[in-house]
């Protein structure tokens, strides 16, 4: 029964990828629908994260310390107690639009895929520690020593190897309740407004998180509540420091190639006027005084 | 027509100190800049050029805090020297473009062990110097534990640094090696010495100044 399901889940999940192989040129962007009602805290999700990406098991989790994130945790969960129920938001790279950790990136190890999502080459990665520090969520997990600063960042993939395959991230696909969707990025936030119209007859403080926050997240969140709750902050944004460097850099290049001209011409007319004058200044000026006393 | 070169300019160690520096200053700009052209960020992959940063970091910083210690009082003057600036730095300034560009040197008026525009270029490098210290510090032994604003605007004071530092070695560069007047001023740092025609017309008030103190 369950295998059917997933298989017809599977083949739900296929199209996207397959169209995407098809018409390579339009870019359509794959997302993640996390509905946080539906989440009975049954920590499947880390599970299989762990053990799809070869991550070093830890203890089971224990709802009340869970897990934060780590270069080994890729996913956790955020349980918060909403009266009688435990409602836990799946906490991992919320793979933004308009990504901080893009832009400040100085090796290009996160890029956008062309998929949307902020794909992550480790073999790239110097261990600056950027990403972490400019992330709006605090994504980005770094171990690193002190003294050398030798470091290397982990964070959630995407599974990119799967998605590119027409499969679903391993998080989506082991949740049990369906509250991980993954599919095209329009769907899934027409579905999420759907979902949020529906909880808001009982709940005003019901939203869709993700959905226009930093361009656009592809993970989005049906929230029953102030995003702060589930540790998201309502306007998330791209610290400004990460667009002065863009500047900065351009100012850079700009003067050093302005004072390397103006040392150009200056050096044609300096060695023009050294020629001609041949005299060292001082006695120059002595010789002036002289005649000026005759 | 080559001047018997005779005045003693710089200290063995002083050129020493110099080039240590300098050789510590361009591995660290190589090691940093490559991080503001995506083409070339692949070079820092792996993490190898950040520690060949921090390396010659301690170089950088070192050399010139040994050197100090060691000689405190020449220390003192250089800064007091950076630091002070009168109504006569306004001659130099006045000055300059002919000077610079015309060669006219009977406009300049006599300058001190350092121009006012090497004074300047001195005040730059402390400056710059100080800021790529507590900015760099902090970004390498408080990253975990400065809040991410504080580490956000180190990274920008430390490119904005950089900038201001850069474009001043540019300036120090052309100005030490390339420059049609300069003619003693590259080689005086390999070996110290200057003639005393050249010490005459570029630094006439330092130059009256040792040569009364020999007496």
């Amino acid at each position: 029964m369950k295998a059917s399901a997933g298989a017809a889940g599977l083949l739900l999940f296929q199209p996207p990828a397959l169209a995407l192989a098809k018409e390579s040129q339009t870019r359509e962007d794959v997302a993640m629908l996390v509905d946080v009602t539906k989440c009975v805290s049954c920590w499947w999700c880390y599970a299989a994260c762990k053990n799809y990406n070869k991550l070093p098991e830890t203890i089971k989790p224990d709802p009340e310390q869970p897990p934060p994130l780590s270069t080994h945790v890729w996913t956790t969960l955020k349980p918060v107690k909403k009266g009688s129920e435990w409602h836990s938001r799946k906490l991992a790279c919320n793979h933004c639009t308009d990504a901080a950790c893009v832009e400040v990136c100085p090796t290009g190890a996160l890029s956008y895929n062309k998929l949307g999502f902020v794909q992550y080459d480790k073999e790239k990665c110097s261990g600056c520690g950027y990403c972490a520090e400019f992330c709006p969520f605090g994504v980005p997990q770094m171990e690193s020593n002190k003294v050398s600063g030798a470091a290397v960042m982990d964070k959630c993939t995407f599974c990119k190897d799967r998605i590119t395959n027409g499969e679903q991230p391993a998080c989506a696909e082991a949740c049990p309740m369906g509250a991980i969707k993954f599919g095209k990025r329009d769907e899934l936030v027409k579905e999420g407004r759907e979902r949020v119209a529906m909880l808001d007859k009982a709940n005003t403080n019901a939203l869709l998180y993700g959905d226009k926050e930093l361009g656009g997240l592809h993970v989005m969140y049906v929230l029953d509540d102030v995003p702060e709750v589930y540790g998201l902050p309502t306007n998330p944004e791209v610290p400004p420091a990460s667009m002065v460097r863009d500047v900065l850099k351009w100012v850079g290049v700009g003067a050093a190639a302005a004072i390397i001209v103006g040392f150009g011409l200056n050096y044609i007319v300096a060695r023009e006027a050294m020629l001609t004058s041949q005299l060292p200044g001082k006695e120059y000026m002595r010789k002036k005084e002289e005649e000026k006393e005759k | 027509m080559t001047e018997p070169r005779v005045v003693e300019r710089f200290k063995k160690r002083t050129i020493c100190l110099h080039w240590i520096h300098v050789a510590a200053f361009l591995v660290l700009i190589v090691t940093g800049a490559i991080l503001f052209f995506p083409g070339l960020g692949g070079a820092a992959a792996g993490g190898m050029t950040r520690l060949i940063h921090r390396i010659a970091v301690v170089f950088f910083v070192a050399i010139p805090v040994i050197y100090a210690v060691f000689n405190p009082r020449t220390a003192w003057h250089f800064i007091k020297e950076t630091l002070t600036w009168g109504k006569e730095d306004m001659g130099w300034v006045e000055a300059a473009p002919l000077y610079y560009f015309g060669v006219a040197e009977e406009k300049m008026p006599p300058q001190e062990r350092v121009n006012t525009g090497q004074k300047l270029g001195q005040l730059i490098f402390l400056i710059t110097g100080i800021l790529f210290f507590i900015s760099g510090l902090i970004m390498w032994f408080f990253k975990d534990t400065a809040p991410a604003g504080l580490f956000q605007w180190c990274v920008i004071a430390h490119d904005v640094t950089f900038l201001l530092a850069f474009l001043m070695l540019l300036v120090h560069i052309y100005m030490g090696v390339i420059h049609p007047t300069m003619t003693e001023s590259f080689r005086s740092m390999l070996d110290g010495k200057i003639s005393k025609k050249y010490a005459q017309s570029h630094y006439g008030k330092w130059y009256d100044e040792i040569s009364e103190s020999e007496k």
